[in-house]
């Protein structure tokens, strides 16, 4: 019931909004925040909420619309809840409705990508997440960011899709994520086209490099709030299906294709970094500093290692929470000083106390600074990665952290310190809407830095379902020589 | 079933019948009634459309109540079961909701006329379901096209007249090679019935008929390269017509073919014989959707999305398999939802519901209209295959039979053929949705509010079929 409360509740309180009057925002916006605040609190009240599963097909394969809880979705919800909060009290403008109502569409769609325990279900989550961000985006006046997240996208839905009906024509069933232990014929031939359709679907989402494209542009684009919401919880999308899927059924073929997950990773790790670096354009300095982010959570997912993949679950919700502030923040200085060139802003922070010390925080825990959430999963990534004997690996990710640094504080001063610009216009410090909008995240990160133990519990079960012979990994430390394969099916 | 073979027909091969039969004599009966109005008045179209109405009704009961029977009449030219009643079904449905996009198309004196016509077409869209000889699909085929020739011209445009002379001198040549291909078999068999075709021997003259054969049907079901007349005919004809012509016209066809693919070819030589015709489907599904790309023309756009669709269509037929065509028939019906819903919101963007709609026309309706953008958003999604919609469902179920039944390579082509699709439809959705100028664009009301009747059932099926995909189980087609 909860599960699908939490699926079905924000889609249709998000279709109904648009039967409010387009010049009522406020009306818009506190609802979807209670909607969000709800599914919130529904996630908290209820952990071990039971499965909902109808049955949906038997021909040509079994399929259910099957929802449940697992060791990674249960934080990603969580997550997505807290983003979607922040994001619908950050709207502003005379979109706000639309943007309210298609946040929540947003919410609900992802929600099911997550909870989604059959494979069929979760293509078609998957295909549907995709349509409030494009007429989001479509709304804006640069069309062709549209076009680009569209046809990336949907070529990668598209191709999950056909790996997905071949999974289950040969499998008979795709009702099967999350549990590992069904014991799958897919035969060699089928086993590369189907890890082939789930990877490519899974790299554009993600996205790495050379699949990355679509996302500056897109992530520019975006107003603040629904970018907040896709680059904290769709990234994560694509990482979340290899953990689920493709490392659990397709083992074989994800141990085969580990060189070049690794190559693409640490290009994407040392590229994104590069590229935030150059950039000048606030937004797009923090869409490639996520190419990096992400890239460093994709080696941890190939490299077959418990205590990374523990890590990388652990990263990719600090990625959320502190990727989302930064967003938000940005959004709030752009709509101030319009423009988001950092050339042209600075000195902010005199007059901005509140905005400079969200930014700030967001910034430290997007550099890994220790006591702040991204350091909890760079280091347990480090770690796994290292101990898994990629040392070289590690060593590049190392570099590019340190390059994050460079670029977050390279961010941080040129628009918060230094002398004030006189032409810049005035205007009032973080409102209290806006300060409500990130201080769960904010509270979300520092908590999750200082005490990452509850997700790292949880995400220690998550390694176990991704990497199979889970007894042979769960002394991952012991073993390391064993652990570089990842694992058979 | 039992029928008398080669004796007169008995009672029972009219009750098979009669269906179709009463589809062809209620517009005898509207036509009468018609008489007694003089002059103009809503009341007039009304009473003829709401005859038609009542005649497809009746039809459509008789033939839920068929269902669960088989016959074969008039010694096996025309066999009613599972297969031809839900064919039968999906055209009575696309012919009422045409009937509800053509209320107010026309003049007054004229509705009794186009549908009458509309009726007779259906009808022979209704035998083509249950043709089981050679002789009997022809004589379905040329009943839906005739009436179709009158019904293109049925326009004041210039381009309508264009439209009717085209689908004539095209549609005869198709039936040309229908015929040629028929004589040829019938030269190597001896017999005209499918039955008698299933279990002949392959001799040359039996391929080389086969073959004319099917290029005929690949004509009539417009897949590349046959295809280039189906983009004018559908521009010109009034759009109720165009609207009925996407699917009845399909159906029929399909009908045909499918019926022809697993019925009449011999087993072992079938594969052989219907291979070219996956080429042609993966070919449509590509070529429709490329050359759909550039068009601004509602019903040109519609034209060659609806190319492409019959070959993810056609895809399913790959391999023969009983899955396969019931995936065919639930995607076709998904078809008829979608398409038919796009076109109803097109009528409703015309005042006169027959109008040409051109993409500028759908700059910010979803400003101006929410409620038409939102239906028009929803079945270009589906036609789009996304989910939550039949389209979606149809085509998984498709991808899924094509790769169980070793044509994973025409999958892959329907997949990439999807991907070009993407860029046609969310073209128009882009169209209703970004910031313009509203100043400029010209917002026309159509009179007429049956067509939203015709939306809302559509994309009420859109939805459900999507959830429940219902794929009726004995639709083997019967040949006794």
């Amino acid at each position: 019931m909860t599960v699908t409360a939490l699926v079905l509740g924000p889609i249709l309180i998000g279709l109904a909004l648009y039967a409010v009057p387009r010049e009522r925002v406020a009306i818009a916006r506190i609802v979807a925040a209670a909607v969000t605040a709800l599914t919130f609190a529904l996630a908290v009240a209820d952990p071990h909420a039971a499965d909902a599963s109808l049955h949906w097909l038997s021909r040509p394969f079994d399929a259910s619309f099957h929802l449940g809880f697992g060791p990674v979705s249960y934080w990603i919800v969580l997550l997505l809840s807290l983003t979607t909060f922040g994001g619908v009290l950050a709207a502003s403008g005379p979109r706000s409705r639309d943007i309210a109502a298609q946040l929540l569409i947003l919410q609900g769609a992802m929600n099911g990508v997550f909870l989604a325990k059959d494979l069929l279900l979760f293509a078609l989550f998957w295909d549907l997440m995709l349509i409030p961000v494009f007429l989001v985006l479509v709304g804006t006046p640069h069309a062709r960011a549209g076009w680009k997240y569209l046809i990336y996208n949907l070529s990668g839905g598209l191709a999950l899709l056909l790996a997905t009906a071949a999974f289950g024509v040969v499998t008979g069933s795709t009702d099967v994520i999350g549990r590992p232990n069904v014991h799958l014929m897919i035969g060699e031939v089928w086993g590369t086209w189907i890890f082939a359709g789930f990877a490519f679907a899974f790299l554009v989402k993600t996205p790495v490099f050379p699949f990355h494209t679509w996302m500056p542009e897109t992530y520019a684009e975006l107003p603040p709030p629904v970018v907040a919401v896709v680059s904290a919880v769709q990234s994560k999308a694509g990482l979340y299906g290899f953990l689920a899927i493709v490392l659990p059924f397709l083992g074989v073929e994800a141990a085969r294709a580990q060189t070049l997950m690794f190559v693409l990773g640490t290009i994407a790790l040392i590229y994104g970094a590069l590229a935030a670096l150059a950039e000048r354009d606030a937004k797009r300095v923090v869409a490639y500093s996520s190419l990096s982010h992400l890239g460093l959570i994709l080696l941890a997912v190939f490299s077959g290692s418990v205590l990374a993949i523990q890590g990388a679950v652990v990263y990719m919700v600090a990625h959320g929470l502190f990727s989302a502030v930064l967003f938000l923040v940005l959004g709030g200085v752009e709509q101030r000083e319009e423009t988001r060139d950092v050339a042209r802003l600075g000195g902010l922070g005199a007059r901005n106390p509140k905005l400079a010390g969200a930014l700030m925080l967001a910034a430290l825990a997007a550099l890994g600074l220790p006591g702040l959430a991204g350091f909890s999963g760079e280091i347990l990534i480090l770690t796994g990665v290292f101990h898994a004997g990629f040392v070289w690996p590690a060593i590049v990710a190392l570099i590019a952290i340190v390059l994050a640094s460079a670029y977050m504080l390279r961010l941080f001063q040129t628009i918060m310190n230094g002398p004030e610009l006189p032409d810049l216009p005035e205007r009032r410090d973080l409102t209290w809407t806006e300060a409500l909008a990130v201080a769960p995240l904010v509270a979300g990160f520092v908590l999750l830095g200082v005490n990452p133990g509850p997700v790292v519990a949880v995400a220690e079960r998550a390694a176990h379902v991704a990497v199979p012979g889970a007894v042979t990994f769960s002394h991952a430390l012991n073993a390391a020589e064993d652990s570089r394969v990842v694992g058979s099916r | 079933m039992s029928s008398a073979l080669g004796s007169y027909p008995v009672a029972a091969d009219y009750v098979a019948l009669l269906p179709a039969f009463l589809v062809a004599v209620v517009p005898l009966l509207l036509l009468f009634v018609d008489l007694f109005f003089r002059g103009q008045g809503a009341m007039r179209r009304g009473v003829a459309v709401g005859i038609g109405i009542a005649g497809l009704v009746a039809a459509g009961v008789i033939l839920a109540e068929q269902y669960p029977h088989d016959y074969a009449a008039f010694g096996g030219a025309f066999v009613q079961g599972g297969f031809s009643i839900v064919f039968s079904e999906i055209v009575i449905v696309a012919t009422v909701a045409t009937l509800l996009l053509s209320v107010g198309v026309g003049r007054d004196d004229q509705v009794a006329g186009t549908t009458s016509l509309l009726l007779w077409s259906a009808s022979g869209a209704l035998l083509m379901a249950g043709a089981a000889n050679l002789m009997s699909v022809f004589l379905g085929l040329e009943l839906l096209s005739l009436a179709l020739y009158c019904l293109c011209a049925m326009s004041p445009r210039r381009t309508a007249r264009e439209s009717a002379l085209k689908y004539l001198i095209l549609s005869s040549m198709a039936s040309g090679f229908l015929l040629y291909g028929s004589a040829l078999m019938f030269g190597a068999t001896g017999s005209v019935a499918f039955a008698a075709l299933a279990t002949a021997t392959v001799t040359p003259l039996l391929a080389l008929g086969a073959g004319l054969f099917l290029v005929g049907i690949a004509f009539k079901l417009s897949l590349v390269p046959f295809h280039a007349w189906t983009p004018d005919v559908y521009e010109g004809a009034p759009l109720p017509v165009t609207a009925f012509m996407s699917i009845v016209t399909k159906a029929g066809t399909l009908a045909v073919l499918a019926r022809f693919a697993y019925a009449a070819l011999p087993s072992d030589h079938a594969s052989a014989i219907l291979a070219p015709l996956w080429v042609l489907a993966a070919l449509s599904m590509l070529v429709g959707n490329l050359a759909a790309l550039a068009q601004t023309d509602m019903k040109r756009l519609l034209a060659y999305s609806g190319i492409a669709q019959v070959g993810y269509i056609v895809t399913a037929f790959a391999g023969q398999t009983a899955l396969g065509l019931r995936y065919a028939i639930l995607y076709l019906a998904g078809y008829l939802f979608m398409n038919m819903g796009a076109f109803a919101v097109i009528a409703l963007m015309a005042r006169d519901g027959d109008a040409i709609v051109g993409l500028p026309r759908f700059a910010g309706l979803a400003y101006r209209r929410p409620w038409l953008a939102a239906a028009m958003t929803f079945f270009l999604i589906g036609l789009a295959g996304l989910p939550p919609t039949i389209g979606f469902t149809g085509k998984i179920l498709i991808l899924s039979t094509s790769v169980s039944a070793g044509y994973a390579w025409l999958a892959g082509i329907l997949i990439a053929g999807t991907a070009i699709s993407a860029y046609v439809y969310f073209k128009i959705v882009r169209t209703m949705f970004a910031q313009t100028d509203l100043a400029h664009v010209r917002d026309e009301r159509s009179r007429n509010a049956l067509p939203w009747v015709a939306v809302a059932v559509c994309a009420v099926a859109t939805f459900a079929l999507g959830l429940v995909p219902l794929t009726p189980s004995n639709v083997l087609p019967l040949v006794k």
